[in-house]
């Protein structure tokens, strides 16, 4: 039945990823996402298959109003709400024709730099976990309790702010709360340069980390491999750079790239990203301008769009995030809404990774990837040549299923 | 699940002093996995109540859910319900675990853990706060000490 | 080859020129057209100059016809651009790329499952990959206006 020599074939079932809503695999027995066939320890060979959760999102947009999808949408994934909002957003004020103030872009701009920074810190604290590190996992989710704070003074909300509107923002900040986010971020800098510099510095994660999952500039470009895995092979693309939505154009910052290419680069592309941000946390709250009221009024806003389309892009967490928003001017529902998101790329396109590291190594690339956490499953082991099957935690699986 | 739950002198010594927590994801947006993540990080310190997660699900006592059901999860769902040992609870988690949330009416959704196995308890919010949800399992466990929360599905 | 270049070589194959919003150059060809422009660009540009963002379908029932939008990022410039084909609504068949470009494989497999579009020559194409088994084996496709979902 297989024809190269396969002893083991391991299933990582997941439920969940951020990609919801296109792809999904409500496959054959069970979601099963990378099936991994390996001759004793090394991998030959891994199917990957979509086992998300389809939700039907996007026949879920077109029953509802454009206003209703800014909050069906922004659900597509709890990590990244802000920026499938403002995606989401920008498209309509695209066929509108509205433009927000300067407040209220930069206002944006800073949640979405907020979210930049947790989610990072989430999945540099899953990696560090992988590798055995639990204590730095520990230690990482209790400075990013920090951000969720930030995030709660800005938008109200730890998780789902709910933070963006045609024509602007839902609430404003006044300078108490600007003098408490930038407090925030100033205690966590010098945390995170810690925190670069153990995984510059500690053993295990260079010896688990190194030259692991490596993929060069031509794989990432035609694999359509985006966001920090095509960025530390040295492709240099981030939305923010080349749309220069919102307020981009004005705030300074840095595309970070590595050339290595390997599962640390990916890591410490993030991880130079956090710091990016924190720049441009503090630049935004000391130079946010006065220009008038950057919460529109919602009464006012246009309740017949005319015909139309847009393709809006976003540098999402995980990579380049689109949508593509059609109004046909007859209804007051979109007729069309696309969501691609980055992990759909990265995920679906990533089988050929990790042919020739050992199984072990087979966590450490995925998590490399930026999927969901959910991801801490439990894993089948099915072991050809004993004929047995087994369950054993995800974790367990990068010790080399020893526990 | 419709009948009001007798209240029966049963032992649920195990379960009352240190629940051990089993989390599954249906077809979630991840905000309230995020959030059970973050409810048993030190900030929140969870283990003063002696959660823990647990390793497997024939360890677990209670199942946390989060997620709209899709109709693939659901089959699991069932599944891992059995698969617990007597007494076994369930914590259905935010807004979508409860009926579906802004996905009931899609065309892949089952709409609310309840329709799939009996629930103990429901936390609201979209998503709910970690102290919400470690809030939520004292509040069951109160429950079952004083015998007002039954184990279905054991005899 | 830099932008201008680029897009001079995608030009040869328009039928038409457009816009969409913001300022993505939109160039509509011939369904047959597709695979010879990626093959250009691979062969031009090679796989460095050029990555393959989105494949969107749209399905446009009252003009009998279904939209396939592919849209390609240039590098290094990062500028995109879209490239639109209309295909009969009854029969919408296409020549699969993913033999060029290997990061085409997502996008046809959804568009495939959700809206019916045939990429001829794609080796994984499945039904009841995403959509529910049930829906899958009504044949329902349910980004079909007519769908019934």
């Amino acid at each position: 039945m297989y024809d190269m020599s396969v002893t083991k074939i391991v299933e990582i079932p997941v439920v969940t990823t951020e990609v919801p809503i296109g792809p999904q695999h409500p496959a054959l027995h069970e979601p099963v996402m990378l099936k991994v066939y390996a001759d004793g320890e090394e991998v030959v060979r891994v199917d990957v298959n979509t086992g998300y959760n389809h939700r039907g999102i996007e026949k879920l947009c077109e029953k509802n109003t454009f206003y209703r999808d800014i909050f069906i949408v922004s659900r597509v994934c709890g990590i990244c709400n802000a920026v499938h909002a403002n995606c989401y957003v920008r498209a309509l004020e695209q066929i509108l024709d509205v433009t927000p103030n300067r407040r209220a872009k930069f206002l944006r701009v800073l949640s979405m730099e907020l979210e930049r920074i947790h989610s990072h810190m989430l999945i540099n604290a899953v990696m560090a976990e992988i590798v055995g590190f639990e204590t730095l996992f520990m230690q990482i989710m209790l400075d990013r309790e920090k951000v969720m704070k930030a995030k709660e003074i800005l938008t109200g909300n730890r998780v789902s702010a709910d933070f963006m509107i045609v024509g602007g923002v839902r609430r404003d900040i006044d300078d108490v709360k600007k003098e408490k986010i930038k407090e925030i971020l100033l205690k966590l800098k010098p945390r995170v340069e810690y925190y670069v510099k153990v995984f510059e510095e500690d053993e295990t994660i260079l010896k688990r980390l190194i030259d692991v999952g490596k993929i060069n500039y031509r794989d990432a470009t035609s694999h359509s491999f985006v966001g920090p895995p095509a960025r530390a092979s040295g492709v240099r693309i981030d939305s923010r750079a080349s749309d220069k939505y919102d307020a981009y154009d004005e705030i300074p910052f840095n595309v970070v790239t590595r050339n290595e290419g390997d599962s640390w680069a990916r890591m410490m592309v993030r991880w130079s990203e956090v710091m990016e941000s924190i720049e441009m946390g503090l630049y935004i709250l000391s130079n946010l301008p006065l220009d008038g009221n950057p919460v529109p009024d919602e009464r006012r806003l246009p309740r017949k769009f005319p015909p139309g389309e847009a393709f809006t892009r976003v540098e999402a967490q995980r990579g380049e995030l689109t949508y593509y928003v059609m109004s046909d001017g007859k209804s007051q529902n979109p007729y069309r809404v696309k969501i691609r998101t980055p992990s759909f790329n990265n995920i679906v396109n990533s089988a050929f990774m990790y042919v020739g590291y050992s199984l072990a190594d087979v966590p450490v690339i995925l998590t490399s990837l930026d999927p969901c956490i959910s991801c801490m499953e439990r894993v089948t082991v099915i072991d050809l040549e004993k004929g047995t099957r087994e369950r054993i935690p995800f974790k367990q699986l990068s010790s080399g299923g020893k526990r | 699940m419709s009948q009001k739950p007798q209240t029966k002198k049963v032992d649920y010594r195990l379960v009352k002093y240190s629940p051990w927590l089993v989390h599954f994801n249906t077809g979630a947006c991840n905000g309230c996995d995020i959030e059970v993540l973050a409810a048993l990080t030190p900030l929140y310190d969870p283990e003063r109540f002696g959660v823990k997660l647990s390793p497997s699900i024939r360890h677990g006592d209670i199942l946390v859910v989060t997620g709209a059901v899709t109709k693939k999860a659901a089959d699991r769902l069932k599944r891992l319900y059995d698969q617990m040992p007597c007494p076994k609870f369930v914590l259905a988690v935010g807004a979508c675990a409860i009926d579906g949330g802004v996905f009931s009416k899609s065309y892949s959704v089952v709409g609310g853990v309840d329709r799939v196995v009996p629930v103990s308890a429901y936390i609201p919010g979209c998503p709910p706060r970690p102290e919400a949800i470690l809030d939520g399992v004292v509040k069951l466990l109160e429950a079952i000490k004083k015998g007002e929360v039954e184990s279905y599905g054991c005899d | 080859m830099d932008a201008t270049e680029k897009l001079r070589l995608v030009e040869g194959f328009a039928l038409e020129k457009g816009v969409l919003k913001p300022n993505r150059k939109l160039f509509i060809v011939k369904p047959e057209d597709v695979r010879k422009i990626f093959e250009s660009l691979v062969e031009k540009t090679g796989y460095e100059g050029f990555y393959l963002s989105t494949i969107t379908g749209t399905d446009l029932k009252d003009e009998n016809k279904v939209s396939l939008d592919y849209y390609i990022v240039l590098l290094p410039e990062e500028e995109t651009i879209v490239i639109r084909t209309y295909l009969p609504r009854e029969n919408p068949v296409v020549e699969s790329i993913i033999d060029i470009v290997p990061g085409a494989l997502a996008g046809e497999c959804e568009t495939y499952d959700l809206l019916g579009v045939l990429f001829r020559g794609n080796p994984f194409l499945k039904r009841g990959f995403f959509t529910p088994t049930e829906l899958a084996e009504k044949n329902v496709y349910p980004l079909r206006k007519d769908s019934g979902v």
